[in-house]
């Protein structure tokens, strides 16, 4: 990714349609939840009771949820009531206009999602797992946002098809059938985090996770920018 | 010059004669119009009336529900089970994530749209009250939901039957998992709803309701496993159930006898506790979304 291809405005456009008004609390609401509920868990029990939060809830709804939430928001509103048009009626490159709105979402992404999961796996003490936990929701939340991006940028109802990608695609059938990790971004993660810490899960091959990990960010940000390249307004029925 | 609004005598009808065409029908009143508007409602929960694209979600979803119980009714009929591996009621359970999502994403078209496009005055320009219009919203995305939830098991039922399972059993099940499915209906119509008319942008409204359908579920359920196998307590689990729509369904279902296993089991004085809060909910989202509609239809 180039850095030139920034633009430093759109970038402070996409924050300000992130954290406007109530939007800010519904964002901020997923870090104060997890944390709250491992502190509580932690003060309540012996043992390492509080931990199983983390891998049931935190890393793959929380981490998902807040990727959906920042990707949709920087680009969903303006392609939803049209607006997207002024942007891209101005000459900037479309491929920036998607970097940037990405480099938003992933910021909000890791500071919302994976820094609590962070913060949350250190209150649940070894320090040497909340660091692989970290870097797997460092990893699957780049990933997810560049995926999410493109789909917003294909899609008005892209909140409910990232949804049922997380939901159904990674959780229902993940669990049901385990060849699914190899079409997975949270397993990719987990895969990445394994090689810090052996008490994350093993699901695939460490070079497999690191390239699909890659390719998907990278794509789903180039395809972004392709959508917008060739947009056209359509209206809704 | 033609009298431009009179009715007749006794007649509110709203049909103004203008003096180019007389209307000589039935001028029906404000219980033709809550009809309507439901019926209306009922359909564009489900994408009928709308474009194609709006109904690739919710079929999708329904398909996605409906596959597991065509499924079992299949190994049902080939092995010659004596009893279904899964109750009517469970299976509803099983496939909350589905029913959630369906929700989550129906109710902004119901809640939403129409007051960020202000065409709510149009609608309250009309004899129906903003209170009405609330509740008959309210009331097309419970029956949307209802049928969400009762058109598989419906279908598991008639497997049932074509598989010759005692009838009665049967029957009897298939009514107590309907009576929750409306119970569950109004309580994630009343969420969901409540959520959509709120936040206003599709996105938000959406995560909203996942948050609080699904979210909070998984928060529920996580604690009471905790609390249950770690701590070996057994009031914080069932006190915890009383926090999320599906585990208020859940645990009367449990107490009900209706199929449904929770981690600890919901008795004596906890089923009226359970099912005081769950009518307190709806009671809740209800007057919720009346002050809501009111507060926008008084701009």
């Amino acid at each position: 990714m180039n850095a030139g291809m920034m633009n430093a405005t759109i970038a402070k456009l996409a924050l300000q349609a992130l954290l406007g008004r109530r939007r800010f609390y519904l964002l901020l609401a997923f870090p104060v939840l997890l944390i709250g509920l491992v502190v509580l868990i932690t003060a309540l029990t012996d043992g390492d009771a509080a931990y199983g939060v983390l891998p049931n809830l935190g890393f793959p709804l929380v981490l998902p949820l807040v990727a959906i939430l920042a990707a949709s928001s920087v680009l969903g509103p303006e392609v939803d009531d049209g607006s997207i048009v002024y942007l891209l009626s101005k000459p900037v490159n479309r491929y920036g206009v998607a970097i940037s709105k990405w480099v938003v979402a992933l910021a909000a992404t890791l500071v919302a999602g994976a820094l609590p999961i962070l913060v949350a796996a250190l209150i649940t003490g070894d320090s040497t797992r909340a660091v692989a936990l970290f870097v797997a929701a460092a990893v699957a939340g780049t990933a997810y946002s560049a995926l999410f991006l493109a789909i917003s940028a294909v899609t008005r109802h892209a909140v409910i098809a990232s949804l049922m990608f997380v939901l159904i695609w990674e959780g229902l059938l993940g669990n049901l059938f385990s060849g699914i990790a190899w079409l997975s971004i949270g397993q990719w993660g987990l895969r990445i985090g394994h090689a810090i810490s052996d008490e994350l899960p093993d699901p695939a091959s460490l070079p497999y996770a690191v390239v699909a990990s890659l390719v998907v960010t990278v794509v789903g940000v180039w395809f972004a920018g392709d959508r917008l390249r060739s947009f056209s307004l359509r209206g809704e029925a | 010059m033609p009298d431009l609004s009179a009715p007749g005598p006794g007649r509110s009808g709203v049909i103004h004669d203008l003096g180019y065409r007389h209307f000589d029908g039935v001028r029906e009143g404000s219980g033709a119009i809550a009809r309507t508007l439901f019926t209306t409602g009922l359909r564009h929960a489900y994408g009928l009336g709308r474009s194609g694209k709006s109904k690739v979600m919710p079929f999708l979803l329904l398909a996605m529900s409906l596959l597991p119980a065509t499924i079992v009714v299949g190994v049902v009929v080939l092995t010659g089970l004596a009893d279904l591996p899964v109750s009517y009621a469970d299976y509803t359970n099983q496939t909350q994530l589905l029913v959630s999502l369906f929700a989550a994403a129906q109710a902004p078209v119901l809640f939403s749209r129409d007051l960020r496009h202000r065409s709510i005055v149009l609608y309250l320009a009309r004899p129906l009250s903003s209170h009405v219009f609330a509740l008959v919203r309210w009331l097309s995305l419970t029956v949307a939901i209802l049928l969400f939830t009762a058109i598989p098991t419906t279908v598991l039922y008639a497997g049932a039957m074509l598989a010759g399972l005692d009838k009665s059993d049967q029957t009897t099940d298939l009514l107590k998992a309907l009576v929750l499915q409306v119970l569950l209906a109004m309580l994630v119509a009343g969420v969901s709803g409540l959520i959509s008319s709120i936040s206003l942008r599709r996105g938000f409204a959406v995560v909203g309701s996942v948050m609080a359908l699904i979210v909070l579920t998984g928060i529920v359920t996580v604690v009471q496993n905790i609390a249950w196998y770690e701590a070996d307590s057994e009031t914080v689990p069932v006190a915890v159930g009383l926090l999320s729509p599906w585990s208020l369904v859940n645990g009367l279902a449990n107490s009900w006898d209706a199929g449904v296993d929770t981690v600890v089991p919901v008795d004596g004085a906890w089923v009226p506790a359970y099912a005081i809060i769950a009518v307190l909910l709806v009671a809740g989202c209800l007057l919720g979304l009346v002050a809501r509609f009111q507060k926008v239809g008084s701009r």
